[in-house]
């Protein structure tokens, strides 16, 4: 640990830490353009210059470029240093536009707070400025070539730390630009990263663009809401409207960065059909209303059918607080029945999980440093995109990758895939357990015995496994394969990615051995008649969307809580209006065990903006804001069970009751989290089906979550519209050639559930002899879900006439 | 002059970059070769070159937009690259560029009405000692006087009237 | 032309490329031979011994570069020829290639077996299409003749070569660059450490050296460190260099002189004296990054150590001189104009410093400076000089720096009378 002097303060830091960041250490900021806690120095700015005085380097070094070492006495207020910086401003700006006023960039451009910073403040070159023309770049971003100082972080961001491939550097001299080769979308999943990277207005949020001054926007810390990762985000309104979501910093989970679903998902927030009033009995009703009927209903119910009666579900985006009231509830009426996914393989993995992840929890810090990581069934773009992105600077750093999966996998760097069907899963999970290679083709055997062989070698080897794929017996058998490749010198670490935000939480208060599917069976038979559904769709949600509905239509009482329209909302004999993530304070737990808490951006309400009809102020007058009914979830639960309505108390009160929610009272917003890892109440016996698909006479089917379109959500914000597409499905090349079918071709999808019209993708890449299908919301594919039954369907060639 | 390369050429190319271990290194190489037979590199050479190597169009244009002797605007048939460096200019440079400008009846970076050249600055040439210089194509001409540069474009002309008329 | 002992222009006929015939007839190849019978370490220790300094611009002692190559490293390793000769002033290499080329092909299969590094490639700019031909041929010609290729001179040492054609842009003559450049990737310059010798080329350990050093090591193995020393006076700078004379010379040819010679002798003797009569005012002496040298300083000895004393540098040796008539703020905007062009853009003193830089020197050569542009003037050369990410901006500042030093008076009077005095 290297020990300096900087403007005559002793500092002491890690190895390897350089002496922009020591001084950084002692809170002493010296500008700098280039330099990036995640995207390292290459020391091109020249903007931060420190003086060395004495030790093992001497006079004006940049910073950045110099590891910190005993010894060194640095000055960052010496002459020749504050000289330079202001130089580079100088420099900086010499083909910079003076739009400021009108730039969309205003009130977070760190050219300017580094202009004043640097003391630049008149100009002295009048020199004709380098112009250059802008390119479409698609929904998400704009450019304004004009502003770029030429710092090279956006390449940086885009294609070294993201893998984007089609982003470039063009042009030499003060003649420089970024972006694509030619018009059109920037093509990766993290594109959003740009808008944060760009120190100045080169490329900005094209949906949050001259929405409003960013000093105008209501901010606070959250959470994404959009898969199980919980990255850290800082989502902004104004109005009751939520205009944009920009990355949150933290330094275990997403680092610096969130992929293109976090940040342009947020709009499920203001989704012009979301429920905003309660119901009773199908007319409008206060929610004080509707929750003492709810409250009395399902106590009459109790009364009348016993507490087996009543089933309680919350769901993946229930927030800790809400749920474990949702349990304190269910636990007053005596009902055995609470759960917190209505999937039922989602669940079973994730109290599979929960139960015995226990040291092996990884963040996505530990997982940069992991040397071998095997990805067997799960498509992280998909199902934890930024995941990938930690996959990817493993790889960065030398580590190898292999994937086994049926999809035609994209990551934003190299690996070894294997695609195998689904139904191979299994048998290469139970190998790496056994090391028996007898249930492996001649084809498969040698690629496992090497990677076998790699498991054994790697000193930090992380197993990555998905729920929708490996299913409850899958993610089992995930963990007993880390158990089986441990060795003395170090654990194998498990990432699992589950079904939500707070799919980890949910199954931490999960109390009962039953799944949903089993109470499916109880609905049917008419044993449960009242069913409380808190921010979850059984209806469109679970393992077999077919035998649900069917079912759920035999309930007496219907009770939801949502700030969606999903089905359970639109059938709910009671509604209750609730409030997604951005509109309250609440906590969830990620899918490595991390609590985290997210504080209260705006309030709801219809914004101004659509109330207005475009005057501003607006000239309708009414003493109650439009569409503010919504109330955290945990409020109104709390005033069913005639608790205290504030957070703190709520916490308290959970902590109090179960100590494994002890860090809840001090919890905030701004720390990293503490991992939560227990022993939970585990499914009882495994269901015979296997969740996916097996080879038979008919095409097997698999549904599959896509980057967009799968997450409800995500689906209901209007920004990420343009990247869910229509209907596709992916064949292997082979199959489709089977099949009389070529890529971009349309055809007929038909399934039990009935017919559909899908253009086709093929690929090599993936296996052979099944039917992949991108979940969709919205369309005829929203019926097949991903994780759930298997399924068969029939393809034929659509024929224009 | 359509064509970007002719299909023996790039299947040699292709055969070449399947043999080695980095074909980005041929990058320059292949951009060379369309310049060379097609005059300059239009996007769909870009993307030529992407396919030949195997790699993506971004990373062959951040390659020829840094280089300043791979055009990716239309030239003429002869482009015309007169050295404004420090032996060249001390020695009369300047007139020499006034003359070839008014000759040719262009500016700097046009192409003559009959496409025949295009006259662009040029950093020095290597070739202070016959200066001032000019390089037409990847012929270097020095020391240069106003009638030496007649007589070069006189002969340059005569060469392309052969070939044009050959190909006719 | 000279009675000096001439080295690598002992083959030099005017329009005439050296065969391979001449070549061996005058002792080529046979360098090769004897370092063959050596060990690669006895090799570095004579060319380090010998005291032959890098011909690319700084002057670095070849053997010692050479001693910190991970020779013993297995695995693949590069030996480059820096042939991208691309800072005005300077055609010397050009010169040495169309007069006997088969001497770059003798040092590069020397050092090759010297560093154990048996890939080599020439990295040669895009004006020199005659020098590519000329490379092109005397590979072919060295290969068949048992020097280039498998099993060199049934010595079990072989060597491929390969030529690489640039297409413009002086910053590929920094090593790094250019190594970049062989890779395809853009061609900024790396941030070093780590040194090519450690991680160059596709990541290996990587020898760059230009075209004049490595054509004298055939002639330093073949008649020895005794008789390489004995070329020239200064022990700091020994051997032969070849002098590239331009601008208001009477002669601007290139000659191959001793390391040591007077300016002054260079001037009258070679450059004939400058045209017109005309009285010598000043000169780059090693192309142009290197600060202007004056009449006063025409008795300083043209070598390494001498040239660094009077704040100047030997750089490439291309001496490029202007009469009395010239204006250095004239001549200064020119080479500045150059090196703003051919910045590669990687950071900001160069890429946006040189532009205004340029901005100044225009506006004052078009007589519309004020003090405020000279003031301006100094702390842009304080503020780039040094601060750059490479030497190219550095470089740059060599003649604007000497133009401040020696000609702020010139400067001055720009500013005066409101227009160049020189007309
Ligand atoms: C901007 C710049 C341009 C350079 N151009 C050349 C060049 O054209 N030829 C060359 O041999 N060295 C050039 N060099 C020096 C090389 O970086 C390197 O030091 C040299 O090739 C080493 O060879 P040597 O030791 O044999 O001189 C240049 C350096 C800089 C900073
Ligand atoms: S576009 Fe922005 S991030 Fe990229 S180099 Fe320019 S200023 Fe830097
Ligand atoms: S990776 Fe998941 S949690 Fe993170 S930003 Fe993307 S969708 Fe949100
Ligand atoms: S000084 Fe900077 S901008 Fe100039 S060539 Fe070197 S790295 Fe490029
Ligand atoms: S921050 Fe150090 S050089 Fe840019
Ligand atoms: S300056 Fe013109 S060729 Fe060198």
């Amino acid at each position: 640990m290297p020990k300096l002097i900087i403007d005559n303060r002793e500092v002491t830091v890690p190895e390897g830490t350089n002496v922009l960041e020591a001084a950084q250490a002692l809170d002493i900021v010296i500008p700098h353009f280039c330099y990036h806690e995640a995207l390292g120095a290459v020391g091109s700015c020249r903007l931060c210059a420190m003086n060395f005085l004495e030790g093992p380097v001497e006079g004006l070094q940049m910073a950045c470029m110099i590891k910190a070492e005993d010894g060194m006495v640095v000055s960052t207020v010496d002459e020749e240093a504050v000289e330079l910086r202001s130089h580079v401003i100088e420099w900086a700006m010499t083909n910079h536009p003076h739009d400021c006023p009108v730039c969309d960039e205003g009130g977070e451009c760190q050219l300017q707070d580094m202009t004043v910073a640097g003391g630049h403040s008149r100009r002295r070159f009048h020199g004709p400025k380098q112009t250059y023309i802008n390119q479409e770049l698609g929904p998400f971003i704009q450019q304004e070539k004009n502003r770029c100082i030429t710092c090279y972080r956006c390449i940086r961001t885009y294609r070294d730390y993201c893998g984007g491939t089609d982003f470039g550097t063009f042009g030499s001299r003060n003649r420089i630009c970024f972006g694509r080769f030619q018009d059109g979308r920037l093509e990766s999943p993290f594109s959003g990263n740009l808008v944060d990277a760009c120190p100045t207005g080169v490329f900005t949020n094209k949906v949050f663009r001259f929405k409003s001054r960013v000093w105008d926007l209501q901010e606070a810390p959250s959470i994404c809401p959009h898969c199980s990762l919980g990255c850290s985000t800082i989502p902004g309104g104004r109005y009751r409207e939520l205009q944009r979501v920009k990355p949150g910093i933290n330094r275990e989970t997403n680092g610096f960065f969130i992929c293109d679903r976090g940040r342009f998902g947020y709009d499920h927030v203001n989704h012009p059909e979301r429920p905003r009033q309660a119901r009773l009995d199908g007319q409008q009703a206060t929610v004080d209303a509707a929750l003492t009927a709810a409250a009395q209903r399902v106590r009459q119910m109790v009364e009348q059918h016993g507490p087996d009666s009543v089933a309680f579900v919350g769901s993946a985006r229930t927030s800790l607080e809400a749920g474990a009231l949702l349990a304190e509830w269910a636990k007053r009426t005596g009902s055995p029945h609470l759960l917190f996914e209505t999937h039922r393989e989602r669940d079973r993995a994730a109290r599979i999980l929960v139960d015995r992840l226990g040291d092996r929890a990884c963040s996505l810090a530990e997982l940069q440093q992991s040397d071998l990581l095997l990805l067997i069934g799960t498509d992280l773009i998909a199902e934890g995109p930024m995941a990938a992105l930690a996959v990817r600077q493993a790889v960065r750093a030398g580590a190898q990758v292999v994937v086994i999966d049926p999809r035609p996998i994209d990551l934003p760097c190299s690996c070894t895939h294997l695609p195998v069907g689904p139904e191979r899963l299994p048998v290469f999970l139970d190998t790496l357990v056994t090391r028996k290679t007898e249930a492996l083709t001649d084809a498969e055997r040698n690629p496992l015995q090497a990677l076998l062989e790699q498991l054994d070698a790697a000193k930090t080897p992380a197993l990555l496994g998905g729920a929708d794929l490996l299913g409850s017996r899958g993610i089992s058998r995930l963990l007993d394969a880390a158990v089986a490749l441990d060795n003395n010198e170090r654990p194998v670490r498990v990432v699992g990615l589950l079904g939500g935000a707070n799919s980890y939480g949910g199954a931490l208060l999960t109390r009962s051995p039953r799944d949903f599917d089993t109470l499916v069976d109880d609905i049917q038979e008419g044993a449960i008649k009242a069913l409380v559904c808190l921010e979850s769709d059984p209806y469109r949600e679970c393992f077999d969307p077919a035998r649900a509905q069917a079912a759920l239509g035999r309930l007496e009482l219907l009770v939801s809580f949502d700030c969606t329209p999903n089905l359970a909302a639109q059938r709910a004999d009671i509604f209750l209006p609730s409030r997604p993530v951005a509109e309250m304070a609440g906590s969830f737990i990620n899918n490595e065990g991390r609590l985290q808490a997210f504080e209260q951006v705006i309030e709801p309400g219809i914004s101004i903006r659509e109330t207005s009809s475009g005057d501003h102020p607006p000239r309708e007058f009414s003493l109650e804001t439009p569409g503010a009914l919504p109330r955290p979830a945990w409020q109104m639960l709390a005033q069913v069970l005639d608790l205290p309505g504030d957070l703190p108390a709520i916490r308290q009160q959970i902590a109090t009751a179960d100590e494994r929610f002890d860090a809840l009272t001090s919890l905030t917003a701004d720390e990293t989290g503490p991992r939560i890892t227990d022993p939970v109440v585990l499914p009882d016996t495994a269901p015979d089906e296997l969740p996916q698909c097996v080879p038979g006479e008919t095409l097997p089917l698999l549904p599959v979550q896509g980057f967009a379109g799968s997450d409800w959500l995500a689906h209901l914000s209007a920004p990420l519209q343009p990247l869910e597409g229509e209907p596709t499905i992916w064949l292997h090349c082979d199959l489709a050639v089977r099949l009389g079918l070529a890529e971009q071709d349309q055809a007929r999808l038909t399934t039990p559930l009935g017919h559909c019209h899908v253009t086709v993708r093929t690929s090599a890449r993936m296996a052979d002899n099944l039917v992949l299908v991108p979940h969709l919301w919205g369309t005829a594919l929203e019926g097949l879900v991903p994780g759930g039954r298997h399924i068969d369907c029939r393809l034929e060639k659509e024929v224009n006439l | 002059m359509s064509e970007l390369l002719p299909q023996q050429q790039i299947d040699k190319l292709k055969a070449h970059a399947a043999e080695i271990e980095h074909p980005h290194e041929m990058i320059v190489d292949v951009l060379r070769e369309i310049q060379a037979h097609h005059g300059w590199v239009p996007d769909a050479g870009v993307v030529l070159t992407a396919e030949i190597l195997g790699i993506t169009p971004v990373e062959v244009e951040e390659i020829a937009t840094f280089y300043d002797k791979i055009f990716r605007q239309p030239v003429g048939k002869r482009v015309v690259h007169i050295c404004d460096s420090i032996c060249c200019w001390s020695t009369g440079g300047e007139e020499i560029a006034d003359h070839l400008q008014q000759t040719l009846g262009i500016g700097f970076g046009e192409t003559t009405a009959d496409g025949l050249f295009t006259l662009l600055p040029t950093c020095c040439l290597g070739a202070c000692g016959d200066a001032p210089a000019m390089m037409i194509g990847l012929t270097t001409y020095g020391p240069l006087t106003a009638t030496k540069v007649d007589e070069i474009l006189a002969k340059e002309r005569a060469e392309l009237a052969k070939t044009t008329s050959g190909k006719d | 032309m000279t009675d000096y002992t001439q080295v690598l222009f002992k083959n030099r006929r005017p329009g005439e490329t050296a065969s391979l015939e001449t070549y061996e007839k005058t002792g080529g190849y046979e360098g090769l031979r004897i370092a063959l019978q050596k060990t690669p370490g006895e090799i570095c220790a004579q060319v380090k011994y010998s005291g032959l300094r890098g011909r690319g611009g700084a002057g670095f002692p070849t053997g010692v570069k050479w001693s910190f190559f991970p020779a013993d490293q297995p695995g693949e390793k590069y030996l480059v020829c820096n042939g991208d000769e691309m800072e005005p002033g300077t055609y010397k290499d050009r010169q040495l290639l169309l007069a006997d080329p088969h001497q770059l092909i003798e040092g590069m299969v020397i050092a090759a077996y010297a560093l154990q590094a048996p890939v080599g490639y020439i990295f040669l700019r895009y004006a020199y299409e005659d020098c590519s031909q000329v490379i092109e041929r005397a590979i072919a010609e060295a290969e068949a003749a048992g020097y280039l290729g498998k099993d060199i001179l049934g010595s079990g040492f072989s060597c491929e070569l390969h030529l690489h054609r640039s297409a413009g842009r002086y910053i590929l003559g920094e090593e790094t660059a250019l190594i970049n450049g062989l890779e395809g990737r853009r061609p900024n310059p790396r941030s070093k450490p780590p040194f090519p010798a450690q991680r160059g080329l596709f990541g290996r350990p990587t020898n760059v050296n230009n075209i004049e050093t490595l054509a004298n090591v055939p002639h330093i193995m073949r008649n020895g460190n005794a008789w390489y020393q004995q070329l020239s006076a200064p022990e700091s700078s020994p051997g032969t260099k070849l002098f590239g004379l331009s601008g208001h010379f009477n002669r601007t040819e290139c000659f191959e002189l001793p390391l040591g010679v007077t300016l002054r002798e260079v001037v009258q003797e070679y450059g004939g004296g400058l045209r017109n009569g005309k009285r010598f005012k000043a000169c780059l002496p090693g192309g142009a990054s290197s600060p202007y040298m004056t009449a006063e300083h025409l008795d300083v000895a043209m070598d390494f150590n001498a040239l660094e004393e009077i704040g100047s540098r030997l750089g490439t040796a291309g001496v490029t001189a202007f009469d009395e008539d010239t204006c250095m703020v004239a001549v200064t905007r020119n080479i500045n104009r150059f090196f703003a062009r051919e910045s590669c853009g990687w950071c900001t003193p160069c890429r946006d410093g040189l532009q205004t830089i340029s901005w100044l020197l225009d506006k004052i050569e078009n007589g519309q400076g004020t003090e405020d542009d000279l003031t301006m003037l100094h702390d842009q050369v304080r503020n780039i000089n040094g601060r750059s990410f490479c030497a190219l901006a550095e470089g740059a500042m060599g003649p604007v720096e000497a133009l401040l030093r020696l000609f702020e008076d010139e400067i001055k009077e720009h500013i005066r009378k409101g227009k160049c005095p020189f007309g």
